[in-house]
């Protein structure tokens, strides 16, 4: 419907019923005057709102959004608002990275008895919207096409892994080998430039393994399916921490997969070799010294060094090593976290907020809806149950619209919030090379910031911080209405 | 270590012995006090009743000839003045009161001050107990002390970083790696009537009495004061104190600093102890006669097939 | 779907500012909206006449009623809706009173904001199913967690009503904080001595099963149905056999026992009965203490047991019962006083609490009643009591009022004089807070005939004179002048706070709590005794500070409730709860993580691990809704394509 032109803007709010609905109700009988742009919707709790009706809302034209529920402690259902705090809280954190200002979205706790409260909420946030005037349109925008400066230096040397002890982790793949199903890993694909998944069966197969930076794909991603069967999986540390994530969440059992570990010391960002090898008939040879790999195609050599063509996220690796391992091939390697934005991330901050909606506005517009985002991302459960293509819960339309494509975006990026381990595997089988993992990278910042650096997949026994909550928050503080 | 100092204006006069051992102590620990030129008084304690920006200009004048100095690490004495630095220097963290006392002076002060401490502090700072204790001559064996702060040391607590600001105990750290048995002492934070010593002498007396003779009902050997004019007051004003009290307390109060240039083996003569109204020589007296005991009973020991 | 809508006028109310014909015209515009009118009251009966007239005429199989706040008619509709035949949940309203003509003037913003409202009630309502409630029997035996006054009181209002009743005491005995006490205000009558009757009720009582020295390890399920599984902790005496002789504690060598019951004011021995009157009265062997325990040679008690009672070897036991409600009684505990260094922070062994007092007092306490300084034994002569330590102190964090302090401090006061006529006794005190029956004119008297010197005031210091006696400081608000007193003993009325474990109890029992460890009533005026997991009550000072009589007064209502719930043979649960598709299901067990009421289990479904939904335990929150990223979990009428649907309505570009 449309807002009354130039009078209203388009305001909704989400009022948990035992509460704040109630402090609005005793507004209105204290005959307390207050603006008429605010729209409420009605629900039990304010941890029934799902953070992604607000996006939904906010991508479609509402101007501003408020979420109101009782006040912590005094929670109808005891808890509920503790959750609807952190995850609101990560929200109001991350909208700023699609380019919605955050001060269109709040959210607060009033109490039914609260009736003048309520009426200094709701003027003071609508005021404040107003201030802010109509939300721009997403896709009204002029698209903006910049990319990420790959230009970075890591916090631990990289390389090829030349001298990784790959034949005595086979040989300790060979003596699990019989309990298990098969050991899922690494062997040469087409040309010795790329690598495809081996599902190793017999001792041959494990002769096959390779180890070296084409070892790009993440094979934690293929565990779910095997879940009750007993596999093994040969990880590099990122891999290894998508595993941990699988194991706190239950969707592998701990007795049923066998983790064999190598650190590993880089692996290549085949979109930048690609492009520097430009078109080309055949792989004639690959070779590899310490620091980099060269590529012979079409007669042409082509040297990679690996300080400089290593995928974003093997800049900022801290954990080459997976720490959660049955067999360990060499030692654990010390890595300082340094400071380090993830080169992405690091793009969309240096941008202004309308900057950020015409980027994505304009990445948005290349997306094709295939979901290899989805499918390559270990994390991503729901598989043939995705709420992108269901019809009950409807979220998505199918239109082949921007709005629509970052809401999918933003859509498994806050359900990857708190469980997100940073692999990049979205990103890297995205086949145009949208850099999606921005919006991943950002939820996991917030999370770390608001709950004590906390970091998916390294603690199979912790508790994803959104599922769980403090009934005092260190980090999350109460905004006054003033 | 080179640190920067500022002695306040008392060192001067009134509590030159203060200044002296301060000096000395420091002096043995090896930790240099290097005044900065050309100070100014810290406004004390009238000027920030009367004007907080005249008095934040005299600090802050201060402050800067320190900055410019390259000093990062001020030391003071004396609580009074740290109290007036540390205000001013949290007050001109405002920038609009900055650009006020800005216009007093006579060039903009500096962006960044020194952090000023107290003395006492830069000697815990750089100097652990286990350096103070290695430091130590003359055991202060058998010596019982009472650590007396004084109230403005440790408050207010926010601005003075001091630990606990009813229960301060660094001094207490101090003497004990002297070797002195040192009491709990309630009082360690009360008013000793301050500036009242002039125009309501019966106040000074009843409030510098009731700390005199806790310490004397403790049975201590002395109190040991950080602060000039609290020293004064339960120094020179004692016998005032004993006449409210109707009873003679006889309690010598050393400052921290005698104290332990005394434990440091250094002559009372470079401590000016012969500044005090209350002789410190039953002291003396008492430190010898510990350290004879101790040498006896260790050659005793040696004399042992 | 053929929906009706009905704008009310409330009379001026809605009608004054809003143009309800034309909000009715519009919404004729809507989706499957095929009736639209404006009645002038709807909530009258020709109004609801209308209603149901309009359901059977335009065969309409949902209403949306546009009018005040659900909160206030949406039963009456449901049931005007039923009525006519619909099933009752085939009702939205659209709160256009309270939410739209009650806050502003401005005619045609309201219109449009009712209309707008009116808009997404339809889109809701599109997504409404019938629903239908699940009945379920009860089990009618009541829980009671902790067995001071207020929960020995539940408990024998339950068993006399006929219920059986499990009471589960965390120490050795029932009778809690009262048990401790040597008089009660403001009759100044012996607390044992009208304590220890209901005790020995407790203990004879046919329907009470009394577990002492236990507590709670776990609770699930729901009202009507609760397993509950108690631990039994090893006392090292095998209660069915103990008579309660006392022979073993006359002969314990392991005399160094800190005294629990006393408070910690005096020693005992490893072996002990908790006090005379104790029920049950039987013996525990404090291990840390026991000499047997600890260095493997002694077993005097074992030996000397004529029933051949001991058992060094016991295990901690669990054991399972199952009720149909529970009454929480866990009282309080003193709050941490040590965190007041002007007090002493614990280091002076003269300055005590106001409990530790009371067993000075007791003449079944350390010193037989005598009056003495725990220091050095000593009569005191002056005795100073400080009011509000940790109560109505923002500074650190608790501004309530502790509630029965003010009381207590005049009656041992009262008391003290007694005792040592001679003596002196001083009140440092905020406020008299004395608004019971009797009350009032009980602390008149301790300042008129007992000559209590009573001073406004707080104190800002309390230290040792070093002569063996202790200097108070304080301050004289109503002279405006500074205090000193020299005291030999000093009584600090501490403030509570909620049990130690009671957050950790609430969470088992799902119920909210406060900062300081009180549980949270349902209602703090209207259901004072409820909290807002059904079945699930509370008595005493677990809510919030109170005194004796109101304590018992509250067990007893806890009861009232109890036997009420009772009353019935099965219950109805509210049928908008979650459920699971578990075609969408892959079982990763973030909504059992979440659940507040531990409502989602695991089950079993042809092979698979599947969430269910237990109909009778979950409330209908959603948060499970939210947390589900494949939508598997769905709350029924407030599924996400309901609120997509009113999401989309007000949004679209």
């Amino acid at each position: 419907m449309p807002v009354l032109e130039g009078k209203e803007l388009r305001i909704v709010g989400f009022l948990c019923n035992w509460c704040s609905y109630g402090g609005a109700d005793s507004a209105g009988v204290a005959r307390a005057a207050q603006p008429t742009d605010l729209r409420i919707i009605r629900v039990p709790c304010s941890g029934r709102v799902d953070p992604l009706f607000i996006v939904k809302a906010l991508l479609n034209g509402a101007d501003g959004v408020l979420v109101s529920g009782c006040h912590p402690r005094d929670c109808h259902y005891s808890a509920g608002n503790y959750y609807a705090r952190r995850r609101l809280e990560v929200l109001k954190q991350f909208l700023p990275v699609l380019g919605i200002d955050d001060r269109r979205f709040e959210y607060t706790w009033v109490s039914a008895s609260e009736a003048q409260r309520w009426q200094h909420v709701i003027t003071t946030f609508t005021g404040r919207v107003h201030a802010l005037g109509p939300a721009p349109r997403f896709g009204d925008s002029r698209p903006l096409l910049k990319v990420a400066d790959m230009a970075l230096s890591a916090l631990r040397p990289l390389g090829t892994g030349k001298a990784a002890a790959l034949d005595e982790l086979k040989k300790a793949i060979k003596a699990r080998l019989p309990e298990l199903e098969c050991v899922i890993g690494w062997q040469q694909g087409y040309d010795g430039a790329h690598t495809v998944p081996l599902f190793a069966k017999t001792p041959e197969d494990v002769d096959k393994l390779v180890w070296g930076p084409f070892n790009v794909n993440n094979p934690a991603v293929y565990l779910p399916s095997f879940k009750g069967k007993k596999v093994g999986i040969m990880v590099k540390g990122c891999d290894g921490r998508s595993v941990v994530e699988q194991l706190q969440e239950n969707l592998i059992n701990r007795e049923d997969v066998v983790i064999f570990a190598m650190p590993c010391e880089g692996t290549l960002d085949m979109a930048r070799v690609s492009e520097k090898l430009g078109r080309y008939t055949s792989i004639d040879a690959v070779s590899c010294d310490e620091a980099a790999v060269t590529v012979t195609a079409d007669g042409k050599e082509h040297r990679f060094c690996m300080a400089d063509f290593a995928q974003g996220k093997c800049y900022g690796c801290t954990a080459p090593l997976a720490a959660t391992a049955d067999a360990s091939v060499g030692g654990p390697v010390s890595v300082n976290p340094g400071p380090y934005t993830p080169p992405e991330l690091a793009l969309l901050d240096s941008l202004s907020l309308p900057e950020r909606m015409q980027f994505w506005s304009g990445q948005m517009e290349r997306c094709l809806r295939c979901y290899a985002c989805r499918n390559a991302c270990p994390m991503c459960v729901c598989r043939d149950f995705c709420v992108s293509d269901s019809r009950d819960p409807h979220w998505m339309n199918q239109k082949d619209d921007e709005r629509e494509k970052l809401f999918f975006q933003t859509i498994h990026a806050l359900h990857l919030a708190g469980r997100c381990t940073g692999c990049g595997e979205c990103q890297r089988a995205c086949p145009v090379g949208i850099p999606i993992l921005a919006l991943r990278q950002q939820i996991s910042r917030a999370v770390g910031q608001l709950f004590d650096g906390y970091k998916a997949g390294f603690d199979p026994a912790a508790t994803p911080p959104l599922l769980t909550y403090a009934p005092e928050e260190k980090n999350i503080h109460e905004r006054d209405w003033k | 270590m080179m640190v920067g100092y500022y002695p306040g204006c008392s060192a001067g006069g009134s509590s030159a012995d203060y200044e002296k051992s301060t000096e000395a102590a420091c002096d043995a620990l090896g930790l240099r006090l290097a005044e900065i030129p050309d100070w100014n008084c810290c406004g004390s304690t009238p000027a920030h009743a009367v004007d907080t920006e005249l008095s934040a200009a005299l600090c802050a004048r201060n402050l800067d000839i320190a900055a410019k100095q390259g000093v990062t690490e001020l030391l003071t004495p004396c609580p009074s003045c740290l109290s007036n630095l540390r205000h001013a220097a949290k007050r001109m963290e405002d920038a609009a009161f900055r650009a006020r006392v800005d216009d007093l002076l006579d060039t903009p002060a500096a962006e960044k001050f020194p952090e000023v401490i107290s003395v006492m502090q830069g000697i815990a700072r750089h100097c652990d107990e286990q350096a103070i204790a290695g430091r130590v001559k003359k055991k202060l064996k058998g010596l019982k002390l009472a650590a007396y702060y004084g109230c403005l040391m440790s408050r207010p607590a926010e601005i003075m970083d001091f630990g606990d600001p009813e229960n301060p105990t660094l001094m207490e750290s101090l003497l004990a790696a002297c070797g002195a048995e040192v009491v709990a002492f309630p009082l360690k934070t009360s008013c000793c009537g301050a500036a009242f010593g002039i125009p309501e002498r019966a106040v000074t007396a009843r409030l510098s009495g009731r700390i005199l003779a806790l310490a004397a009902d403790m049975g201590v050997d002395a109190l040991v004061a950080a602060c000039p004019l609290c020293q004064m007051n339960l120094d020179l004003r004692q016998k005032q104190a004993e006449k409210a009290a109707d009873r003679l307390f006889n309690l010598p109060v050393l400052y921290y600093t005698q104290i332990l240039g005394l434990a440091f083996g250094l002559g009372p003569e470079k401590l000016g102890l012969e500044k005090l109204c209350v002789s410190a020589g039953g002291l003396l007296e008492k430190i010898e006669a510990g350290l004879k005991a101790d040498e006896s009973a260790a050659s005793a020991e040696g004399d042992r097939p | 779907m053929r929906i009706g809508v009905f704008i009310c006028h409330c009379g001026s109310n809605i009608g004054g500012t809003v143009d309800c014909a034309a909000v009715a015209e519009k919404a004729l515009t809507f989706p499957d909206v095929v009736h639209a009118t404006d009645p002038m009251y709807t909530c009258a009966e020709p109004g609801q006449a209308a209603i149901e007239a309009a359901i059977a005429e335009h065969r309409l199989d949902g209403v949306v009623v546009a009018s005040c706040s659900p909160r206030m008619h949406e039963p009456t509709f449901r049931r005007t809706v039923e009525r006519a035949g619909l099933n009752r949940y085939m009702l939205e309203m659209a709160n256009i009173r309270e939410h739209v003509s009650w806050i502003g003037k401005d005619v045609e913003a309201n219109t449009n904001k009712a209309a707008e409202l009116v808009a997404i009630a339809v889109a809701k309502l599109r997504g409404n199913t019938p629903l239908q409630a699940k009945s379920f029997t009860v089990n009618k035996r009541a829980l009671v967690i902790g067995g001071g006054v207020a929960g020995i009181q539940a408990a024998l209002d339950c068993a006399d009503g006929g219920i059986p009743v499990v009471l589960v005491e965390r120490e050795a005995t029932i009778g809690g904080k009262m048990a401790k006490l040597d008089k009660t205000f403001p009759t100044v009558d012996c607390s044992a001595c009208i304590l220890g009757p209901k005790m020995v009720d407790v203990a004879q009582h046919p329907l009470i099963t009394l577990y002492a020295c236990s507590e709670i390890e776990d609770i699930s399920g729901y009202v009507g149905n609760f397993t509950v599984k108690i631990r039994k902790r090893a006392t090292y005496v095998d209660w069915d056999k103990c008579t309660g002789c006392g022979a073993c504690s006359e002969k314990c060598p392991g005399k160094n026992t800190p005294d629990a019951f006393n408070e910690l004011t005096g020693l005992t021995t490893a072996i002990k009965i908790a006090f005379p009157q104790a029920i049950p009265k039987k013996a525990v062997i404090t291990a840390s203490h026991c000499r047997q325990m600890t260095r493997g040679k002694c077993g005097v008690c074992a030996k000397i047991c004529p029933t051949k009672a001991i058992n060094y070897e016991m295990q901690d036991e669990i054991i399972t019962e199952e009720v149909g409600s529970i009454v929480a009684a866990t009282g309080y505990d003193l709050m941490d006083w040590t965190v007041y260094e002007e007090y002493g922070g614990g280091r002076y062994p003269d300055v005590i609490t106001a409990l530790q007092y009371e067993r000075l007092l007791s003449s079944s306490g350390p010193t037989g009643g005598h009056i003495k300084r725990p220091s050095d034994g000593r009569e005191p002569r002056n005795i100073v009591f400080i009011q509000c330590v940790g109560s109505r102190d923002c500074s650190i964090g608790r501004p309530h009022c502790s509630a029965f302090c003010c009381m207590y401090t005049a009656k041992q006061a009262v008391l003290t004089k007694d005792h040592l006529p001679e003596s002196q006794s001083y009140v440092f005190y905020m406020d008299i807070r004395a608004p019971g029956k009797m009350y009032e004119e009980f602390t008149r008297r301790a300042v008129e005939e007992y000559g209590v010197d009573y001073i406004r005031g707080r104190v800002s210091c309390v230290y040792p004179d070093g002569r063996g006696g202790y200097v108070v400081m304080g301050v004289d608000t109503l002279l405006g002048k500074p205090v000193e007193i020299t005291a030999d003993l000093i009584v600090l009325a501490v403030g509570i706070e909620g049990s130690r474990g009671a957050a950790a109890l609430a969470e088992k029992l799902r119920i909210s709590y406060d900062s300081r460890g009180f549980f949270m009533e349902s209602h703090v005026k209207l259901k004072p005794v409820e909290t807002n997991t059904i079945g699930v009550y509370l008595a005493g000072v677990c809510q919030g500070a109170r005194d004796i009589p109101a304590s018992v007064a509250q067990g007893s209502a806890a009861a009232a409730k109890v036997l009420g719930l009772f009353s019935k043979d099965r219950l109805e649960n509210d049928p908008q709860i979650a459920n699971v598709d578990i075609r969408r299901c892959v079982d990763c067990g973030k909504c059992i993580r979440c659940c507040p009421f531990g409502a989602i289990e695991e089950v079993s479904v042809r092979g698979e691990q599947k969430a269910h939904v237990i109909e009778t335990v979950c409330q209908g929150c959603g948060l499970c809704a939210a947390t589900c990223p494949q939508g598997a979990v769905q709350l029924a009428h407030s599924t996400d394509n309901q609120i997509l649907a009113e999401v989309n309505t007000l949004c679209r570009y």
